[in-house]
């Protein structure tokens, strides 16, 4: 039993790390909270479950998470050039950035309630076999593959960052946007892969919350939640921090869902986000950014 | 006057309310809060939840659910306000998450998602919403020409430089978030009176987001523009209520319309419609000045 809970536990964990990463991503560059993410996740839910049901037989379901991964994308960047770059161009306060994001996450909930209602509309099943045992233990199909496409996903990212020469851009950015432009990077081509990255997370993260809660308007958002309360356990911009934090999120979640019960759990949640901020501020990893006034 | 037309004006006084609440937040000190809904909720639950089962009669237990509202934000302001402002705008997300989790857990004394109904009729609501409506706009118009106000502003527009002319910055962080609580608290009562019922969806963050967009919408360092922005776009819905679209009432698509004026404002006008400006009675003075001195001089040429 507590075995199968703590697969299912690192399973959402990866979930939240992925949306948490999203959002941790945005924020390194950019500075501020984006929002808009939980708008992102929402509507790739929304297109994923159109697009499995579109076809007959269903496509495969690796199809079904690439496509909402592109899309994500799409969402992403047209959210930055209807929204961001125009206070970007600007140089306006950091408060725009937020109350834009704050704006699409509103309106795409809103357009997708307005045309689907707030009804869960449940994700049909994509694997022949819901589960599959070994030994005494029964798993589910889906978290295992989860959990596999988040971890891959989320190295990928990481030697990306670390290793290859647009993540050395990348960090040069999340230093000084403007010295790393002296240096001769081209810090607006970096804010769209920036942007790529947030809106493929999104898109992933949208399928895999649509799989496991159902369909609705809101699920984005109110998930996005877990994400936030994962980057500030892990940090502020910090990705292993975020990635840690999720994962422990997850597993503590689950096992106060099951001893506890589920609306409990997110009071208790918010508790250790709060105490974590009392005791240990800079987060887990223990980097504290500064406010550049 | 009908019960439509009062209900009406009853819900655009609590909305300027709450605007006015966030002006003095996000306007004057430069705070970006999204839980303004929660103390709404708490306002309207504590009152009414506490009056019902102690059996004390509302304006009391009013008066201690904006205690427990002052309580509750300074407990989420000491840690928060240390940090930069991102965390700020995060906690109070989850702090709202967190209210309305709380609703749902003691289902027993709040009836959970099917809402707390019966509330007790209130016969000179409207009265009483104007009245505290004046009196907010009053004191928050006061706040902002005060030497506290102007420690705000100073603050929002550079936090560092107002730090080294000796502001002490967390403190009045502090005092100003927990004023605006208080005020979102009232203004939940108010709308618990108003609708008589109070369900957890109605306090959720699209709420919270929506005086957000108000504010802006009117320009963040214009209280009158807040004030404006906040009437004409919650009456604006009332005017196409007979419209369809796509078969679905226009009024559905309110905060739709919302989001995209303020798409368009932030892009080609991001200090908002009003901008800077105050609309006043300083020109009417003026006006009345000029008058006087122009008798005067008429008075003088006839010598």
């Amino acid at each position: 039993m507590a075995l199968q809970l703590t697969i299912n536990g690192i399973s959402i964990g990866a979930i939240y790390a992925l949306i948490a990463v999203g959002f941790a991503v945005v924020f390194n560059i950019m500075r501020f909270s984006n929002f808009a993410h939980g708008g992102m996740i929402s509507a790739c839910a929304f297109i994923s479950f159109f697009f499995q049901r579109a076809f007959d037989p269903p496509p495969p379901f690796f199809v079904t998470v690439l496509f909402s991964a592109v899309c994500g994308m799409g969402i992403a960047l047209l959210i930055d050039t209807l929204g961001y770059r125009r206070i970007r161009l600007k140089n306006s306060p950091k408060i725009y950035y937020f109350l834009m994001s704050l704006t699409f996450a509103i309106l795409i909930e809103q357009i997708l309630t307005v045309f689907f209602g707030t009804d869960i509309y449940g994700f049909p099943s994509v694997f022949k076999s819901q589960t599959f045992e070994i030994g005494s233990m029964i798993f589910k199909t889906m978290n295992i593959v989860i959990l596999a496409v988040s971890v891959v996903i989320l190295v990928a990212l990481v030697w990306m960052i670390n290793k290859t020469k647009i993540g050395l851009a990348i960090r040069a950015v999340a230093i000084n946007a403007d010295t790393s432009r002296l240096m001769g990077i081209n810090s607006s081509v970096i804010v769209t892969v920036i942007f790529i990255i947030a809106g493929v997370l999104a898109g992933v993260s949208g399928v895999f919350l649509g799989v496991q809660y159902g369909v609705f308007p809101s699920v984005g958002p109110s998930m996005m939640l877990k994400g936030f309360i994962a980057s500030i356990i892990g940090g502020l911009g910090s990705l292993s921090g975020a990635i840690f934090a999720a994962l422990a999120l997850g597993l503590i979640e689950m096992f106060l869902t099951f001893f506890i019960g589920a609306t409990e759990a997110t009071v208790i949640l918010f508790g250790i986000m709060l105490a974590f901020l009392f005791i240990r501020p800079q987060g887990i990893m223990g980097i504290i950014v500064e406010d550049k006034a | 006057m009908s019960a439509y037309q009062t209900g009406l004006i009853v819900q655009i006084s609590i909305t300027i309310m709450t605007v006015v609440a966030v002006f003095a937040m996000t306007g004057l000190a430069g705070m970006f809060s999204l839980g303004q809904a929660a103390y709404m909720a708490v306002g309207a639950y504590v009152t009414f939840v506490l009056s019902r089962f102690l059996d004390i009669p509302y304006p009391i237990t009013g008066i201690i659910s904006i205690l427990i509202s002052i309580l509750l934000s300074w407990i989420i302001a000491v840690p928060t306000l240390k940090l930069r402002r991102d965390y700020f705008a995060l906690i109070t997300v989850g702090f709202s998450q967190m209210i309305l989790a709380l609703v749902l857990l003691f289902e027993d004394f709040t009836r959970g998602s099917i809402g707390f109904s019966k509330i007790p009729r209130m016969d000179n609501l409207l009265l009483v919403s104007l009245v505290g409506l004046a009196l907010i706009i009053f004191w928050i118009r006061n706040l902002k020409y005060s030497r506290f106000g102007r420690m705000c502003i100073a603050l929002k527009n550079d936090e560092i430089a107002a730090r080294s002319f000796g502001i002490d910055v967390y403190h009045l962080k502090i005092k100003i978030y927990v004023l605006a609580s208080a005020i979102a608290s009232f203004a939940g009562i108010l709308m618990a009176l108003r609708n008589r019922v109070i369900t957890p969806d109605s306090f959720g963050w699209a709420q919270s987001a929506e005086m957000q967009i108000f504010l802006f919408f009117g320009g963040t360092n214009s209280l009158t523009g807040a004030i404006l922005s906040a009437g004409g776009l919650k009456l604006l819905p009332e005017f196409v209520r007979d419209v369809t679209l796509f078969g679905v009432s226009m009024q559905e698509y309110r905060t739709i319309i919302y989001a995209i004026l303020i798409i368009i404002v932030i892009n080609f006008r991001p200090q908002g419609i009003l901008g800077e400006k105050e609309i006043n009675f300083k020109w009417l003075k003026n006006l009345y000045r000029r008058f006087k001195q122009s008798i005067l001089k008429k008075n003088e040429s006839y010598d």
